[in-house]
């Protein structure tokens, strides 16, 4: 990496995070459009490690050419702007979000970003989303914590007759670590233990002599059922960490190469936490046999979750895809409502379930039965396991499947697509599509939907659109009146 | 599980419409938005249609030292495509991110200037206000005329859809790197011409000064030197001293570091590769420095120039342009690539990473894919298969060795013994390489060209068989009874038949003349079920007339070889049951017997027949013809119709070529797919119809929408597109008959998609046939478009229609009416329902592919179920491994009635094709089914 790099500014705050692994992350940076100065770094995080890979003077120079151009922006309202930098000439690369806020009384450009080697090209790029995603939501709540803190910093200089206007957005710093640091901690994790590209099938429960060698014949198609009706995000929880581990490379195979790589084995002594946007992950335990999922998170994550359990081989999952994000945002929006409104600190702690809301309280029953039964994932494993294992066939076989799967819901789009003119005309004929496409098993068009929404996000919200929370059955139910 | 309790539910609707009142609301800047993908006419394609231009598109921007960033050209260049976007704007935000911070000049502690060779930046950025998105790739090119010597330029994809950078930002990035190079190469080329231009004249001032200054000295005998002199030797030395910059700046960019991109950037050794393809003289990619000094030194004659002592570096100079920056040819290479950028990723994400997908998805199913999937994707991956090593086998195909294992006891198989499990009589036509060389030639050279030659020499060879003396006369009866004691001559080759297929060919009678073997036929027991002839329409299905005896019917055969051995042959061939072996079962050895040379055999019968004038050979595709030929057909080869003596690669290709083929009629129908939806088509073409990053994608896409249309028309149109698409995929020829061309050829294009494959080059179709049909035409097509004539010279294509109508379909599209076998399975309506309210034929096709895959599934389980093909124990007999598999097609695979033959066919197309050892290389055996066949009309 260059060394010709400016000096670093002496008031860049530096915070050095202590990790139990190996951490892909460079350094994060939090940086400003300084109306006089120019864009300037405000606080640097940096995992503690022996070799010091970039210094300071370079990661504050990295992070300030972050803003640059930005004086140029040009964003909607509360718009938080990515950018992505590859920079050969230094071996990083950053991700870089951008936004607008009030701080020290003026409008200005901040950029969140973290900076990682080059070399993690391909490790970093499946994690995108799920980094940009945690680190979108906790500026949001920096933002509101900055404009509030202001208000109140303007009152008390006029009250107590005192500049203290140094200080003030300090306090972001403290929220910004709070995310910052899990955000270390996951990439830590997935360097550790992230599922490979490619996954052997000998790993897998579709390596067995028989259905039901390793797990209950039906377990096995709830749980698989159930991932793929969810877009292949699952949580499996257990006590033995190759059991759940087993589960887990077995749910990969239904993943793509990019979504594998975005997925978690357990580990096998003390438990990961759980992680919000990764596809799969394994989580172990506790002495008690229990593992608490943070409601917070769960809602948070991208797509709905089903939730495994490999010691009582229990299958729950999350309601479809536009409920889920229904009630995802509308707890976003509470909680940020909450934020608005709170007073002191211990108000705005993070993972507070915010349930004293007049009109919004979140269903924490978010976990349900499956009550939808397929017959694509059924007959795959009526099938497969009459093929010998060992060979390359179930794999061939395996191949298949997902290739019926990928084609059937790129039809769907196209239907869809066809029929609506793009979007231009309501979806009005779910069960002409069910009867076309042969998805009339209930479970069949929800894992179709679920494949589609992920290669065009919004599809249930579209094709289901309000009552939210009216079930696919039900809506095609009224449908065909 | 939840670290809260189960708390109230939801309860009215209306609660969630309305936010806190009571205080102050939180701003909606601070907020998300609830709805964010349904909200004020969101929907999932909305995104793409608010931008304002109407595409996707790529932007070359320069920052210029005259007028700051400033955009150069689009690609494609063309003003409808960004249109109203304001790319001065959009140029000055992408360029004014500058990380190239390279230090060009007078480093500390050197003499002179350095150039720094500085690696390109990628960055992904956006303007949401704008809905514009882009990932910028920044390069640096070198100018003698510029201010440190370089010039920063850009090159941006636009789209409207963020996402779709981020997902597919390594095939963007490595794609952008190859464009790059080819530029940058280039540009090192044209620099390093400019240096020794500069050089050149530097040397010719310097001779020049050099003579004045030696002239004052010497007009100078005064002692001391004159201001002028003294000048004139300042100006000497500051271009001695130019001309030492100069040189190192040559020996700089002469030394450029080759091995930094071939070691890290594997995207500089495509572009070496992609400036070869396009046939460039210049090898200045060659790392060889010696090389690369040696085009940089050739250039034509020069002829150099004064340079003035005082060079003024002005803003009224005109800087060089792009091309004139990087070499004519390189900028042209660099705008192709830049072309196949733009139409590689064109079109909606979700058909970009669906594409991405499957192409990944199938390359894991190589033994499969020649059944329905695209040529030019098939025909990609033996290229692919050539280029590499043998896979290993758990990669590529499901390992011999260990299918072996599997034949306990060890079974003897033969490949062309094949005993169809639909009842039918399998008459092989030789057809194998004759030898590994030519196997290994033609693998490896899979152009079109070869493939129309193959074909055209195996239409030929096929012709030229007529001239035979001998025939086989095969004729088939389902009403036969009396049963003949097997001839003596069975016994000779060791073709396998089931018992249980003896048994149930019990109602046959054979006759082996002198000159002819005559089948009569096998019927299937179930086909004399009573039952089986009522016409599932009762209304619109006339029975067919005659069944036995009818001589007319039969099929006669000539045959090259001596009567007696050959009919031995091939009745054997037929009817031979050794109980050793497993017909149906892939998992096992091919005959020792076909292994036997057959031309040895050939030889020696063409010795002892003095009649047979061609002797029978092993046929080869290339040059050996199958000899047989129906006796009744002329002696000479018939003049073929025109459109078939010549086998395009369209011909060959259908599901890829045929979209580009010549119509002498071309219907309005052809583009009804794209104008039944003219309403959408304003919408940005950003989610448009999927793109290939294949060259020929285009018109495949196009052809795949047509073929779609035509099909969803047919099946809406007759009542009895099932039987028809289900005598297609249960492999029985189905003749297409009609006066028009272009409605024929229509009609077979559409048809063609339900055709499965042979091997993985092209589809057994055939579009337009005019003259009389041969019996080879049946085993080379398994679709053909036949034309009727009136004129009572041609009276010979219907009567030799006629005569196998028996054995083939007949789609009579003049007077609507479809002769075929009874069809009462669940596979086909699923597939071609004419209910179905798909819209568009591309939507069609794509439903179509879905549900072939499907079948394929099924296809490859019940083809690779071991258990299923292999005797559970020593004594149980081929009747119950039979009746085994025929339970398992209908209970595991839920297939019904005539779903279970087109199934067993299916699989038999993929034994054969496993068992090739170059799959794809032969026709299967002629085949044909004694089922009783029915007339249906509209």
């Amino acid at each position: 990496m260059s060394t010709l790099c400016p000096p670093p500014s002496p008031a860049v705050a530096k915070t050095e995070i202590v990790l139990s692994g190996e951490s892909p992350l460079l350094a994060a940076t939090f940086a400003y459009w300084d109306n006089i100065l120019g864009p300037r770094v405000r606080h640097i995080w940096a995992p503690k490690t022996e070799q010091v890979l970039l210094s300071d003077g370079e990661i504050t120079f990295l992070a300030n050419h972050t803003l640059n151009g930005e004086i140029l922006r040009n964003a909607e309202s509360g718009a938080i702007d990515v950018k992505f930098f590859v920079l050969s000439e230094k071996g990083v690369i950053i991700v870089s979000l951008i936004f607008d806020g009030n701080w020290n009384g003026d409008r200005s450009t901040y950029g969140l970003s973290i900076i990682l080697p080059q070399t993690e090209l391909s490790f970093y790029l499946p994690l995108h989303r799920v980094c940009v995603d945690r680190l979108t939501h906790i500026i949001r709540k920096g933002r509101i914590w900055m404009h509030k803190e202001r208000q109140e910093n303007v009152q008390k200089i006029v009250l107590e007759g005192t500049e203290r206007m140094e200080d003030q957005g300090q306090s972001i710093i403290p929220m910004l670590t709070g995310e910052v640091i899990p955000v270390m901690e996951l990439l830590s994790s997935m360097k550790s233990h992230s599922v490979s590209e490619e996954i052997d099938i000998a790993d897998t429960v579709l390596n067995d002599d028989d259905i039901g060698d390793s797990c209950h014949e039906g377990f096995l198609l709830n749980a698989i059922s159930s991932h793929l009706q969810t877009c292949g995000c699952s949580v499996v929880v257990g006590s033995s960490a190759e059991k759940v581990n087993k589960i887990v490379r077995t749910l990969c195979l239904f993943l793509t190469p990019a979504e594998r790589k975005c997925s978690r084995l357990c580990e096998t002594e003390s438990s990961f936490k759980y992680e919000s946007g990764l596809f799969v992950q394994g989580l172990l335990k506790d002495s008690t046999g229990s593992f608490v999922l943070p409601f917070r998170q769960v809602m948070y994550a991208p797509y709905p979750t089903t939730h495994i359990d490999v010691d009582v081989n229990t299958v729950k999952q999350m309601p479809p895809c536009h409920e889920h994000i229904y009630n995802q945002r509308r707890y976003m929006r509470s909680e940020l409502t909450a934020f608005w409104r709170a007073t002191s600190e211990e108000d705005m702690a993070q993972d507070t379930i915010i349930y004293t809301d007049e009109s919004f309280t979140p269903d924490l029953n978010i976990f349900q039965d499956v009550l939808h039964r397929d017959t694509l994932v059924k007959a795959f494993l009526d099938q497969v396991f009459h093929l010998k294992p060992g060979l390359s066939l179930r794999s061939t076989f395996l191949a298949q499947f997902l290739l019926i799967l990928h084609r059937k819901a790129l039809t769907l789009i196209k239907y869809i697509e066809d029929d609506t003119q793009k979007g231009k005309k309501p979806f009005k004929s779910l069960r002409n599509l069910k009867i076309d496409l042969d998805l009339t098993a209930e479970g069949d068009l929800n894992i179709i939907m679920a494949l589609a929404e992920k290669i065009k996000p919004g599809l249930h919200s579209f094709i289901f659109g309000r009552p939210f929370y009216t079930s696919v059955q039900e809506r095609d139910v009224l449908m065909t009146f | 599980m939840i670290s809260a309790p189960d708390v109230v539910a939801f309860t009215k609707e209306d609660e969630y419409e309305e936010e806190p009142y009571n205080e102050v609301a939180l701003p909606e800047e601070y907020s998300v938005p609830l709805f964010p993908f349904a909200s004020q006419g969101a929907n999932p394609w909305s995104k793409l249609s608010e931008a304002k231009f109407s595409r996707d598109f790529i932007l070359i921007s320069e920052f210029s030292e005259q007028v700051g960033p400033q955009p150069l050209l689009t690609i494609p260049n063309d003003t409808k495509v960004f249109g109203t976007f304001d790319l001065n704007y959009f140029s000055l935000r992408i360029m004014s991110v500058d990380y190239q911070a390279s230090f060009v000049g007078h480093p500390p502690g050197s003499a002179y200037p350095k150039l720094n060779f500085v690696e390109d930046s990628k960055v992904v950025l956006g303007d949401s206000k704008e809905g514009a998105f882009a990932y910028v790739h920044h390069l640096t090119l070198y100018d003698l005329e510029a201010r440190g010597f370089v010039r920063p330029f850009c090159m941006a994809y636009i789209s409207a859809d963020q996402h779709k950078i981020m997902q597919q930002f390594q095939e963007l990035s490595a794609e952008f790197s190859k464009a790059s190079e080819c530029l940058k190469t280039g540009n090192r080329k044209a620099f390093a011409g400019e240096l020794e231009k500069k050089l050149k004249d530097l040397d010719y001032t310097r001779t020049v000064l050099h003579t004045e200054t030696e002239i004052q000295k010497k007009a100078n005998d005064k002692g001391f030197y004159s201001s002028q002199a003294i000048e004139k030797a300042n100006e000497l030395a500051s271009v001695e001293k130019s001309i030492i910059e100069h040189q190192d700046l040559l020996k700089q960019i002469r030394s450029y570091p080759y091995q930094k991109l071939k070691g890290s950037d594997l995207s500089a050794g495509k572009a070496e590769h992609t400036q070869d393809q396009a046939g460039q003289a210049s090898t200045t990619s060659n790392p060889d420095e010696s090389a690369d000094t040696e085009v940089y030194t050739c250039r034509p004659a020069y002829t150099p120039k004064l340079i003035k002592a005082k060079s003024t570096k002005c803003f009224d100079k005109k800087l060089k342009t792009l091309e004139e920056l990087c070499d004519t040819e390189y900028f042209a290479q660099t705008l192709a690539q830049l072309s196949h950028i733009e139409h590689m990723f064109r079109g909606d994400l979700c058909y970009l990473l669906t594409s991405q997908i499957d192409r990944a998805l199938l390359k894991q199913q190589h033994i499969t894919n020649f059944l329905f999937e695209d040529f030019v994707e098939v025909v990609d991956r033996v290229v692919e298969k050539q280029g590499s090593t043998p896979l290993e086998p758990s990669q590529d195909r499901p390992p011999s060795r260990s299918l072996e294992e599997c034949l306990s006891p060890k079974v003897l198989i033969s490949v062309g013994s094949y005993k169809s499990s639909v009842e039918s009589v399998l008459i092989k036509m030789e057809q194998e390489l004759g030898n590994e060389e030519y196997k290994e030639v033609e693998v490896t050279e899979v152009s079109s060209f070869l493939l129309q030659e193959n074909l055209d020499y195996l239409d030929m060879d096929m012709k030229g068989s007529i001239s035979s003396g001998e025939s086989i006369e095969v004729l088939g009866t389902e009403k036969s009874t009396s049963v003949l004691p097997k001839s003596d001559s069975q016994a000779s080759l060791t073709i396998p038949l089931s018992p249980q297929v003896v048994r149930t060919k019990a109602v046959s009678h054979r006759t082996i003349s002198e000159d002819s073997i005559e089948v009569l036929s096998t019927c299937p027991s179930e086909a004399l079920i009573p039952d089986d002839f009522k016409a599932s329409y009762p209304s619109a299905i006339n029975e067919e007339e005659t069944y036995a005896g009818d001589n007319e019917g039969a099929i006669h055969f000539q045959a090259s070889a001596s009567p007696l051995d050959l009919g031995e042959a091939e009745e054997g061939s037929l009817e031979n049951t050794p109980s050793h072996t497993d017909s149906s079962c892939c998992i096992g050895k091919e005959n020792d017997s076909l292994l036997v040379p057959l031309p040895t055999l050939a030889h020696k019968l063409s010795d002892n027949d003095g009649v047979v004038s061609i002797p029978p050979q092993r046929y080869r595709q290339k040059d050996q013809g199958f000899h047989v030929d129906f006796a009744v057909e002329n002696v000479s080869p018939s003049p073929r119709d025109n459109s078939s003596e010549s086998f395009s690669p369209y011909e060959l290709g259908p599901s890829c070529l045929l979209a580009s083929r010549d119509v002498s009629k071309t219907s309005l129908d052809n583009y009804s797919d794209s104008t039944s939806y003219v309403s959408s088509v304003a919408s940005t073409s950003s989610d448009r119809t999927p793109s290939s990053a294949h060259p020929t994608g285009t018109s495949c896409e196009r052809h795949k929408k047509r073929a779609g249309q035509n099909a969803l028309k047919f099946i809406r149109q007759y009542p009895f597109a099932h039987p028809a698409i289900y005598s297609l995929l249960s492999g029985r020829t189905l003749v297409v008959l009609g006066e028009d061309e272009a409605i024929v050829r229509k009609l077979v294009t559409a048809l063609s998609i339900f055709v499965p494959n042979y091997g993985c080059y092209a589809k057994p179709v055939k579009h337009w046939v005019s003259s009389p049909l041969h019996i080879t035409d049946f085993q080379k097509w398994k679709l053909i478009g036949l034309q009727r004539v009136v004129s009572p010279a041609s009276a010979g294509t219907l009567q030799a229609l006629r005569r196998y109508s028996r054995y083939t379909s007949i789609l009579d599209l003049d007077n609507k009416t479809l002769r075929c076998p009874m069809y009462r399975g669940t596979l086909v309506p699923r597939l071609a329902d004419h209910r179905t309210q798909i819209k568009r034929g591309s939507t069609y096709y794509m439903h179509v592919q879905s549900m072939l895959t499907q079948l394929c599934s099924k296809v490859f389980l019940y083809t690779f179920c071991h258990h299923l093909h292999l005797p559970a124990h020593d004594r149980e007999t081929q009747e119950l491994v039979a009746s085994r598999q025929v339970s398992f097609l209908k209970l595991n695979l839920g297939l019904v009635n005539e779903d279970v033959k087109v199934v067993q066919y299916l699989a038999e197309l993929l034994k054969l094709q496993y068992m090739q050892e170059s799959p794809g290389t032969s026709h299967p055996m002629l085949r044909f089914d004694y089922v009783p066949s029915f007339l249906y009309k509209i």
